[in-house]
């Protein structure tokens, strides 16, 4: 017992150091690298970065080290400092032969966050349907949550917690008749009041066909979504952009980044190269004329220039941002929201 | 032997045990009376709807008070022995010493459970009737790393008062310190589940920690 017993002292110990040594050097000691603010310029056709120098004074410059004054800056990225040229009464009429609005500059303009900790956590697995044609200018949030079991989905009655049968077998029914095999493998939606407009959500069956499901009407609108030969949907990630041009972004198995069109639900694969959602983190700013990607890709940030036309490459950048952290212990990480041991 | 060395605990530790049962369920019994109100105010699709949209468990007043019943229970059982220097005649009975301390442990352990179990059991019951059982299993699920801990600390004082000199004890109550803010690491309700295995495997090896302190006051070493 009491050779067992110092054995697991020791075993502690060694695992006390291995945890809190390197994290209290990475906390005290390493400064965290970033690359700098950087956005694809239409106007100039490269990239356009905004860093502070060693005198923490903002430098604007673009990939290929020239200046800019702040003004000029502004200039170089219509589309991001849109208001403020406004303001300034220097808005263009046109920006790269194109005739614009401020409206529809605003209009096109997103931006979207794809954490690998918000896939990496614990799920639990009901969510809201909105009502998507309520007739209402602001949308509502339903009083019943739904889940997804292995023969159909089941809505609940929040107030009661009681099962809606009626309901339930409805939209399973409808399902059911569009080809949808119970269970769902993937969901995505995006279940608030606080957006322009609902598209219910998209969803891979058991054999990872792709569906779109809303609630018009208080009636199930199911639509099988066809996709391309060959393509294997792994992630999918609603938009409900104020453009309304996409219904959804996804990745396939072999990393791939494809976009749904809203209308036609046309599939087209990006030229981004590969992407692991559960691994990497993305950043994309996309306008009127193109996308700005970032992919931290861990030791290194890359950023791809797309086309917001026909979503080909236009430029890429990659900054080097060495981690130099030590690797210890660690029981949490950046990119997920588990607690358990990892080296 | 066994169930004399029980009986002595029970004498010891039996009046905080009533209060540390008391304190258990009447500190769950007030976040589900404060979950109760919320529900009558703004009804129960409102606590259904910040659950799902931010995430919250509603009994976050609950993460230290498990903690801090297991600190108690030890001082209560461990300190006044060690303070009396009465402990020896623990060791002069006709048992073996590791045995004697194990059941003392046993006990304290047995005794927790005893007191954290009516608690969720209470919680499960109300929550079963307000919420799906995605939710409410969510919200237990939550709660366990917290009772772990509850169970961790009581294992690290005893292994802590048992220990004869004050030096050592400075450098087991540090490690004891960084052991239990393992049990409060969570990003995110339900974060331990995978991990809950052998936390709990790893919690209740600690009593093994007792075992050298033991052989420490057995050797004679003191201040």
């Amino acid at each position: 017992m009491w050779k067992t017993s110092k054995l697991f002292f020791w075993a502690l110990a060694a695992l006390l150091v291995l945890w809190q040594i390197p994290s209290c050097y990475n906390f005290f000691a390493v400064k965290p690298a970033d690359a700098p603010f950087t956005l694809y310029s239409p106007v100039i056709g490269d990239f356009a970065m905004l860093r502070f120098d060693e005198e923490k004074r903002m430098r604007y410059t673009d990939a290929s080290g020239r200046e800019y004054t702040k003004e000029q800056f502004d200039s170089i990225l219509p589309a991001f400092y849109c208001r403020q040229l406004v303001a300034d009464g220097r808005f263009p009429d046109s920006i790269c032969g194109r005739a614009v609005t401020l409206r529809q500059i605003q209009k096109a303009n997103f931006n979207l966050r794809l954490s690998p900790s918000n896939l990496n956590a614990p799920q639990v697995g009901l969510q809201q349907l909105l009502e998507s044609m309520s007739g209402r200018v602001d949308l509502t949030l339903p009083d019943d949550v739904f889940r997804i079991t292995d023969t159909g989905i089941e809505f609940v009655r929040m107030e009661t917690n009681q099962i809606d049968e009626e309901k339930s077998a409805r939209f399973t029914e409808a399902m059911k008749r569009k080809g949808f095999h119970f269970p769902a493998c993937r969901i995505s939606g995006n279940p608030t009041a606080r957006k322009e407009y609902d598209e219910g959500y998209v969803m891979l069956d058991a054999a990872r066909r792709l569906f779109h499901v809303k609630q018009t009407v208080g009636r199930p609108y199911v639509r099988a979504i066809e996709l391309p030969e060959g393509l294997v949907p792994e992630y999918l990630f609603i938009t409900e952009f104020p453009s309304r041009r996409w219904l959804c972004f996804l990745t396939d198995t072999g990393g791939g980044f494809w976009v749904v069109e809203r209308d036609s639900y046309a599939v087209v694969r990006t030229e981004l190269p590969s992407f692991d959602p559960r691994e990497e983190s993305m950043l994309i700013f996309g306008n009127l004329f193109d996308w700005t990607v970032k992919v931290d890709r861990g030791g290194e940030k890359c950023f791809y220039a797309l086309s917001a036309e026909d979503y080909t490459l236009l430029d890429s950048l990659t900054i080097p941002t060495p981690d130099r952290s030590w690797r210890g212990l660690r029981f949490t990480s950046p990119k997920d929201k588990f607690v358990k041991p990892r080296f | 032997m066994i169930k004399a060395i029980f009986y002595k605990e029970w004498i010891k530790t039996g009046g905080y045990g009533l209060l540390a049962l008391l304190l258990s369920t009447g500190f769950a019994g007030y976040a589900m009376l404060r979950m109760a109100r919320v529900c009558s105010l703004k009804g129960a699709d409102h606590l259904w709807i910040v659950m799902l949209q931010r995430d919250a468990i509603f009994v976050d007043l609950l993460q230290f008070v498990p903690l801090f019943i297991g600190l108690g229970l030890a001082v209560v059982q461990f300190a006044p022995e060690m303070y009396r220097k009465s402990f020896k005649l623990t060791l002069h009975l006709p048992l073996r010493a590791d045995r004697a301390v194990a059941a003392m442990l046993a006990y304290g352990v047995a005794t927790l459970a005893a007191v954290f179990l009516p608690a969720l059991a209470a919680m499960g019951g109300y929550l079963q009737s307000i919420l799906a059982p995605e939710l409410w299993q969510h919200i237990l699920w939550s709660t366990l790393p917290w009772y772990l801990a509850g169970i961790a600390a009581y294992l690290l004082t005893a292994w802590i008062a048992l220990e004869p000199t004050w030096g050592r004890r400075l450098i087991d109550g540090a490690m004891a310190l960084l052991l239990l803010r393992l049990y409060f690491l969570a990003p995110a309700p339900e974060a331990y589940n995978g991990f809950l295995p052998l936390l709990t495997a790893v919690t209740l090896c600690y009593g093994l920690l007792a075992m050298l302190s033991l052989t420490r006051f057995r050797d004679g070493r003191q201040d």
